[in-house]
């Protein structure tokens, strides 16, 4: 009986001092929220809301960029992306891009990193020289790649000229370039991918291994059954930074081939580069950039939702 | 099942040495533990009966074949990891039954099998989880059921218990034990707590620095230690150690402390020797050798009272019956028949018993 009466009196404390225990952690908050939430806030909101909301209003505006904003067009400047040939050829070279990182690009780092994180000599050594080209400036693997290709006098041509050929020139080839761009993509970026599974593998606990080597299971066993389900999350956290790093590609296409030839190497911001901000059509450019934001949120709340949400 | 033998077993990592020399026969269907401090080479001897470390020198033989040269999926072991390390991303069911579908054994027989395991191990309920959603004794035990289930020849712990609580270890001990005499597989077991290897071992193996220090039962290696190594890690609380001299059949402190003792043939008059006496068999009496309480720890049915004599600090465990309080002045007898003798430079014993 005794027990029974204590037992009813600490639930019924407790249930009485829980929303006081409640109020007195937000009142201990206050504090930290009004000192710290308003430069946060108003930098985000200068910087980030409002240039989105005046992108989407100048969107439908036919406006140079001069003045302020007087043409109202409607949705023509949406009409007229979706006419584009060069917005068509973005949008297939950024799933191309896509394809490529997740294709090759993803599976050839999981295979260096797990190549790289062996006890072998030259191990380190060759972490690094991987991860070079990702350490290098986009503008400049640009520069480099497109000496690279030259038909003239770059690499490519030498070893063409070593074999008595002609050197084909492919950044002026419309159904070539696209395929030179991507081989400087994943050359560029999986060294950065590789970085990611080898923390990945370094996280695996080593007798999880060594109880599958017991167990019986071959390396590819090994590697098919319980190295990459552990490394699940790695992978999908990849394939995420692929596809956001192709939607934001331009620095490096830029220098390398500018976006041609006949826009055959356009992505969706070098697009709106050309397209909008070098022709002074701002109007028009703030449509694509409205295109390419609802494109960006869309996969990637899509694919945090599908795919990451229990990472 | 097969019986194990190691012959001549050597590990050196570059220049240096971490296993020399080990000989060591384990009869089929033996419980082995070999037990040591850390660093004494324990786990990598056992890693190398499972392959997953390199035999620089010797042979480990499995049954009758010579295993040096096989992967560890070829010997026919099963391996218990101190971390357990089971599969996180398959759930008890799939953990047990890993190794049977990689053996491509029939789907029926890999049911049945697990579930026999599961049974036996009292897993039953839990074959649906995950083993983040397990505790660490219920972990411990799917750990026992993946190396049960495949009927290995040679079964191998790697300090299993270590990552437990008190309580838990020891229920996990009888578990470990009662298991053994259940499947009847040859074991080897390593730890560092002479405890463990106490209870659960039919034979215990003393390490120290890469090197057998003793071999035996037990009971062996608690009633006659090979060398001082052997008679200060056995028993708890640890033995207690006089630098002395041999006299006849005394051995003489530096403070003027007697011991008498058995001499065996080795020992001479005049030999630095170190004399080793269990806390347990040392008795308070009105005579022999007096020091003063320093402090008392109770621990329920028995009390270790450390008595300081001629500066040297001297553990006596008496009945908790007894009330004894720091400061006081005690007299300590000594049995010589649970009077062990070390030569001092060799560390061997040379006292009879």
């Amino acid at each position: 009986m005794t027990e029974t009466v204590a037992a009813t009196g600490l639930s019924a404390g407790t249930a009485l001092s829980r929303p006081k225990v409640r109020r007195a952690r937000i009142r201990g908050k206050w504090p930290v929220l009004v000192l710290f939430l308003p430069p946060a806030l108003l930098l985000f909101t200068v910087f980030v809301i409002l240039p989105m909301g005046e992108a989407a209003w100048y969107s439908f505006y036919n406006w140079n960029g001069y003045g302020l904003p007087t043409e109202w067009i409607g949705w023509k400047n949406y009409e007229l992306i979706f006419r584009q040939g060069a917005f068509r050829n973005a949008l297939v070279n950024n799933g191309l891009i896509i394809l490529v990182s997740i294709c090759i690009q993803v599976p050839l780092a999981l295979w260096l990193a797990t190549m790289v994180t062996k006890h072998i000599k030259g191990a380190t050594f060759f972490r690094l020289i991987f991860f070079l080209p990702y350490v290098l400036a986009d503008v400049a693997a640009g520069m480099i790649w497109r000496f690279v290709y030259d038909g003239e006098f770059g690499l490519v041509a030498n070893i063409y000229h070593t074999f008595g050929l002609d050197a084909p020139f492919w950044l002026a080839d419309k159904n070539a370039a696209f395929s030179a761009v991507l081989g400087v993509i994943v050359w560029k970026y999986f060294g950065f991918h590789m970085m990611l599974f080898i923390a990945g593998l370094q996280a695996i606990d080593k007798s999880v291994l060594e109880a599958a080597d017991i167990d019986g299971a071959t390396g590819w066993q090994k590697f098919r059954r319980v190295t990459l389900p552990l490394l699940g999350s790695t992978v999908r956290l990849s394939v995420f930074f692929a596809v956001v790093g192709s939607l934001q590609l331009f620095d490096m296409i830029m220098p390398l081939t500018g976006g041609g030839p006949s826009n055959s190497t356009q992505t969706l911001v070098t697009f709106l580069y050309s397209f909008g901000v070098m022709r002074m059509q701002v109007g028009f450019g703030s449509a694509v950039g409205v295109v390419l934001f609802v494109i960006c949120v869309t996969l990637a709340f899509s694919y945090k939702r599908i795919f990451m949400k229990n990472d | 099942m097969a019986g194990l033998e190691l012959r001549n077993i050597a590990k050196n990592y570059g220049t240096v040495s971490v296993i020399e020399g080990i000989n060591l026969k384990i009869d089929d269907g033996e419980f082995v533990a070999l037990v040591g401090p850390s660093g004494c080479g324990k786990s990598t001897i056992l890693r190398m009966i499972a392959g997953l470390e390199d035999i620089t020198g010797g042979e480990v033989s499995i049954g009758n074949d010579v295993v040096n040269d096989l992967t560890p999926r070829e010997r026919n072991i099963a391996m218990v990891f101190q971390s357990y390390a089971l599969y996180p991303h398959m759930n008890v069911y799939r953990n047990m039954a890993f190794n049977l579908e990689l053996a491509g054994k029939p789907k029926a027989e890999i049911d049945s099998r697990v579930r026999q395991a599961a049974q036996m191990l009292e897993l039953e309920p839990l074959l649906d989880r995950k083993p983040s959603q397990l505790s660490g004794g219920q972990r411990q035990r799917v750990a026992m059921g993946r190396a049960v289930v495949r009927d290995p020849s040679v079964f191998l712990f790697d300090e299993p218990l270590s990552n437990l609580d008190a309580k838990l270890r020891v229920q996990m001990r009888s578990e470990i034990k009662a298991l053994h005499k259940k499947v009847g597989v040859t074991s080897v077991y390593v730890t560092h707590d002479q405890v463990e290897a106490m209870t659960l071992a039919d034979r215990v193996v003393v390490l120290n620095r890469g090197v057998i220090q003793q071999a035996g039962s037990p009971m062996e290696l608690y009633r006659q230690p090979a060398n001082l190594f052997v008679a200060g890690f056995i028993g708890s609380p640890a033995m207690n150690f006089f630098d002395a001299t041999v006299s006849g059949n005394t051995a003489r402190t530096a403070g003027g402390e007697v011991f008498a003792f058995e001499p065996g043939p080795k020992v001479s008059d005049g030999e630095k020797v170190t004399v080793g006496i269990r806390p347990e068999h040392l008795q308070l009496g009105s005579s022999g050798i007096s020091g003063q309480v320093s402090f008392v720890e109770p621990t329920g049915g028995q009390t270790f009272v450390t008595v300081d004599v001629s500066g040297q600090p001297v553990v006596v465990t008496v009945s908790g019956e007894e009330t004894i309080n720091p400061g006081e002045s005690l007299n300590i007898i000594t049995n010589p028949r649970q009077t062990y003798v070390f030569d001092s430079r060799t560390g061997e014993r040379v006292s009879l018993n």
